[in-house]
């Protein structure tokens, strides 16, 4: 992906990349010839799909160690499973150089703690295809956000009646 | 206006670079394999890493050094079958050590980070109910690590055990583009058959393999009443699709109960059982194999 300015028929150029903050990257681009400047904001499913490749928006600080990606992204591992291996910072650790990406993670781990009724499960199926997702995460985020643990019935009606879903 | 193309580079993440780099390390790594085989099957339960796990074995006692990759991310199996189960992975200043199983065949496989029998393979994303979209992705890029970062050594044969089905074929076809042989296992059933078309048609289009060869496994087995031979399935004629198919029939394994025994144990059966019409069988297959990817 790249951007233009289109004013100037300029590349812009990476000035700074934030977050995630709740599974949403914020990447910072400025035209180098006018100096304005745009955003572009990942939702948590893009944010997941960069992970996915195992490419760091911004570009590497130093080089990767060795199965960083999957001692990184396995959810749960052996204990002792490798021996004498430099730290990974692994999600649930907190952020680190090498883990720009730890609060999606740390959403996921709690969104996974979570269990839905089939009721409720039913609810969600009437919502269109597109936006499902993003209603799914929304009801997540209000049901952790509250310490809930079972996703019901009334648990969406609540978040219908507050973000007038 | 320009274009997409009229822009060199991509603002400053110099993704292109990145994947260079992790390309150029998995490329360093495989220079020290002499040949690369895949093992696959179209259908599921015809003891396709049973038959991986012993051709490795029936190898390095001929003296070859053997690795073996289980690339069956989300159903390994051959940690358990190369009984090096529970042992830990070393980090060394060229990569991680992977355990050594019999004849000092190195393993790896995702089971040896499994935090336990029940754990399945799940990876850090925002919802576990959309993962179908990623996970193919954090799958394919485990095994990049599994090649790249592991300190294999120099190797004779590397040999690749690939999960049941077509689908994750295409994860290794740009792992290991160089690929000298793609061994396709099948019983001789019609169903199996059936299935494993597919996989031969899967890695020819792909034009992956330099060579196909296809080995049955539960060929026949022996009444242990009267001890005469028999067909453990009616009908399937696996030499004769392979002639149809056009690739080589590297031979066919009779069924033996203590061969399932052994790998429950962890212990190789060409070793434990070489003087079996299965163990005879697997060495013969080991050797035909050796031959023939050693003339690709």
């Amino acid at each position: 992906m790249k951007f233009l300015c289109v004013l100037c028929d300029t590349q812009m150029k990476l000035e700074e990349t934030t977050g995630p903050v709740e599974g949403s990257l914020s990447v910072s681009f400025a035209c180098p010839s006018c100096a304005y400047r745009i955003a572009l904001l990942t939702n948590p499913w893009e944010t997941q799909l960069v992970r996915a490749l195992d490419v760091k928006i911004g570009g590497r600080s130093s080089p990767a160690e060795p199965w960083e990606f999957v001692r990184t992204m396995l959810a749960a591992r052996r204990e002792g499973a490798l021996e004498g291996a430099g730290d990974v910072a692994t999600p649930e650790e907190g952020a680190g150089p090498r883990c720009p990406f730890s609060a999606v993670a740390n959403r996921a781990a709690e969104a996974a703690s979570l269990t839905w009724d089939p009721s409720a499960e039913e609810r969600l199926e009437r919502v269109p295809d597109f936006i499902r997702p993003m209603a799914r995460q929304g009801i997540e985020r209000f049901a952790v956000e509250r310490g809930y643990t079972r996703i019901t019935e009334e648990v969406i009606d609540e978040v219908r009646g507050t973000l007038g879903f | 206006m320009k274009t997409y193309w009229d822009i060199v580079g991509d603002g400053g993440s110099n993704v292109a670079a990145q994947v260079e780099a992790q390309t150029a390390r998995l490329r360093g790594r495989m220079a020290h394999v002499r040949r690369k085989v895949a093992v696959v099957s179209g259908k599921g339960g015809v003891g396709k890493s049973t038959v991986t796990a012993n051709l490795a074995v029936a190898l390095a006692m001929d003296g070859l050094r053997i690795g073996v990759l289980d690339a069956d991310v989300n159903g390994p199996s051959m940690a358990k079958l190369l009984g090096v189960r529970g042992r830990p992975l070393q980090a060394g200043p060229d990569g991680i050590l992977p355990p050594e199983g019999p004849m000092g065949i190195k393993v790896v496989s995702m089971d040896l980070l499994l935090a336990s029998d029940k754990t399945p393979v799940a990876w850090h994303g925002p919802a576990q109910q959309e993962s179908f979209m990623w996970r193919g992705m954090m799958e394919a890029n485990t095994l990049r690590e599994f090649l790249a970062d592991t300190a294999w050594g120099e190797l004779d044969l590397l040999l690749a055990d690939l999960p049941p089905g077509t689908d994750r074929i295409s994860h290794l076809t740009g792992l290991l583009p160089d690929l000298t042989g793609c061994l396709v296992v099948t019983v001789p059933s019609e169903i199996s058959h059936l299935i494993v078309k597919k996989a031969v048609s899967a890695v020819r289009d792909a034009r992956w393999a330099s060579a196909l060869g296809l080995v049955e496994n539960m060929g026949r087995f022996t009444c242990k009443h009267c001890g005469a031979p028999e067909a453990m399935f009616p009908g399937g004629d696996t030499r004769a699709m392979a002639t149809a198919m056009g690739i080589p029939f590297l031979g066919s394994i009779d069924f033996d109960p203590r061969l399932a025994a052994a790998s429950d144990r962890g212990v190789p059966f060409v070793m434990s059982h070489p003087d079996t019409p299965a163990g005879e069988a697997l060495t013969r297959i080991a050797r035909t194999t050796l031959g023939w990817v050693e003339g690709v």
